[in-house]
């Protein structure tokens, strides 16, 4: 289903992103030099993320501890195919930031605790690839293309770490209009980044 | 919380929020409970989940902390010694030689009840007992803190490093991996096998050593019944010139005593037996890098410190 996506680009798999998965095939034999390698290839993302999720840099600095400390152990659970490195790692500091603002947040439940990040997000995603050959001015004119409430409603909930059901709350909207705004917004942003033709995204696909 | 099954359609509504983490704790949980089970693609998610990738690229980059890498690197460390420690209490124990150094130590570490969290204060440990009339040290004061600062080290911290001593041995080079290291490995593994096999003498202490602030070198060493120290460390800086390492013994507020120097090659391993000093517990043992040999009072900053097990206070 991805080759429409590959041909796009490309080369699905960079020269770095093989690296990574050497250091990080290092990492799941235990090894804490690798570690410390992948430590230095993505600190600079990691705190980043976790910085801008929880606007507070002592929780930052926990979040990522906590989101190395997962990938040290359990590096295996990457599967080699489904996703980059940089994905699946940055995926686990996003998951782990969000919890730490939701548990400071006495009115927000807490999602179930994880130890890797849900199975979907590290399906086939060729384009985590796609996006590291994007420059940030590329992004930022993608981003630019969203409405207004689509922006807002898909930065509430990736950097502000709110539920669909709580940026409904929040901004006064129904929640099916926020479910919305959130979905044509990310379908938006793949089409402004030349990622898929306009109309269904699973054209082919039987319903089940 | 409601976890009633979704249908495949459902499901595929939700992977814009799911992906973002927006969905409410009952509906995530369903749409994970479908995915793991269903035996049709959803193509939806992957296609979406690159979308996100890019999200995360819109970040403004921030630099963290020089300080975040080395903990954790330590709480790497700390977890690879358990990991193997648990592995390895599962195999057959052959030696029992390791089985009773290893339940020596044990005994000198109880595990307390929860792990440690970053925000949590260090384990209380009540200091050494001031003494009476207590001698003039020679000991600056930034360096006494920072021997107060080891003496608090949690005791599950110090278990872990037990432990981790304890696998290198079971191990062998395993937890040093690299071919470079691989001399240095074999040369500490002899070094810590002389510390267990003093560990396992009656009435005999084990202590951890680990590395002051902003230096490198940490070990094991046994005090033996007749007070002296079997002492095994690594990562150790190579002394050079005059230089040696010299151990220290610190009892109370009683001014250190030096039991022995020592030096380091470029391996950064040591092996060193002390003379025979009172050392009781709750005494400090601390390794100095001295400018000369011989020094009766420290000159040279303290490089890794540990303290006799047994001090209630």
């Amino acid at each position: 289903m991805n080759e429409r996506q590959t041909g796009l680009r490309g080369r699905a798999v960079s020269p770095a992103d093989d690296a990574d998965r050497a250091v990080l095939a290092l990492v799941t034999d235990g090894q804490l030099d690798a570690l410390q390698e992948l430590y230095d290839r993505y600190r600079i993302m990691a705190y980043s993320i976790a910085l801008r999720i929880t606007t507070d840099p002592s929780l930052a600095e926990d979040v990522v501890q906590d989101a190395f400390l997962g990938v040290w152990r359990n590096a295996s659970r990457y599967v080699e195919g489904r996703g980059s490195v940089k994905t699946w790692l940055l995926s686990i500091v996003h998951h782990r930031a969000v919890d730490a603002v939701r548990r400071r947040r006495p009115t927000s439940a807490l999602p179930e605790r994880e130890e890797t990040p849900p199975p979907a997000l590290t399906l086939p995603d060729i384009w985590s690839e796609v996006a590291a050959g994007l420059d940030r001015d590329a992004i930022a004119v993608a981003m630019a293309t969203l409405t207004d409430v689509q922006r807002e409603a898909i930065e509430l909930a990736y950097w502000g770490g709110l539920t669909q059901q709580e940026i409904a709350d929040r901004t006064g909207t129904p929640l099916g209009t926020v479910k919305s705004r959130v979905r044509l917004g990310l379908l938006a942003l793949r089409r402004a980044l030349g990622g898929a033709p306009d109309g269904p995204i699973n054209p082919g696909e039987a319903p089940g | 919380m409601n976890r009633e099954p979704m249908s495949h359609d459902d499901v595929r509504a939700y992977a814009a929020g799911y992906l973002l983490r927006a969905l409410e704790p009952g509906e995530e949980a369903a749409v994970r409970d479908h995915l793991a089970t269903c035996p049709q693609p959803h193509p939806e998610f992957a296609e979406l989940a690159g979308v996100i990738a890019v999200l995360v690229e819109d970040v403004e980059l921030v630099e963290p902390p020089a300080a975040l890498r080395d903990r954790i690197m330590e709480a790497a460390r700390a977890d690879l010694a358990e990991r193997t420690l648990t592995e390895r209490t599962r195999t057959e124990r052959t030696l029992t030689e390791r089985t009773r150094a290893e339940r020596t130590l044990a005994d000198a570490a109880p595990v307390p009840e929860a792990p440690p969290t970053p925000e949590a204060p260090p384990a209380p440990q009540a200091a050494p007992a001031p003494a009476p009339a207590a001698a003039p040290t020679a000991f600056p004061s930034a360096a006494e803190r920072e021997i107060r600062r080891a003496a608090r080290t949690s005791r599950l911290d110090w278990a872990l490093r037990i432990a981790a001593v304890v696998a290198i041995v079971a191990a062998g080079a395993w937890g040093f991996g690299l071919q470079r290291q691989l001399d240095a490995s074999r040369q500490f593994d002899q070094a810590v096998a002389a510390v267990i096999d003093a560990a396992g003498r009656p009435g005999a202490h084990s202590v951890i050593l680990t590395p002051a602030e902003g230096k490198r070198g940490s070990g094991i060493a046994a005090v033996t019944s007749d007070g002296a120290v079997t002492l095994a460390m690594r990562d150790l800086t190579a002394t050079s010139g005059g230089q040696v390492y010299t151990t220290w013994v610190i009892v109370g507020r009683d001014a250190p005593v030096s039991v022995g120097d020592f030096t380091v090659d470029a391996n950064g391993t040591a092996r060193f037996i002390s003379r025979p000093e009172p050392t009781p517990p709750g005494a400090i043992i601390a390794l100095t890098l001295e400018p000369n040999a011989g020094n009766t009072a420290p000159k040279g900053d303290i490089i890794s410190t540990g303290v006799t097990p047994g001090a209630t206070g």
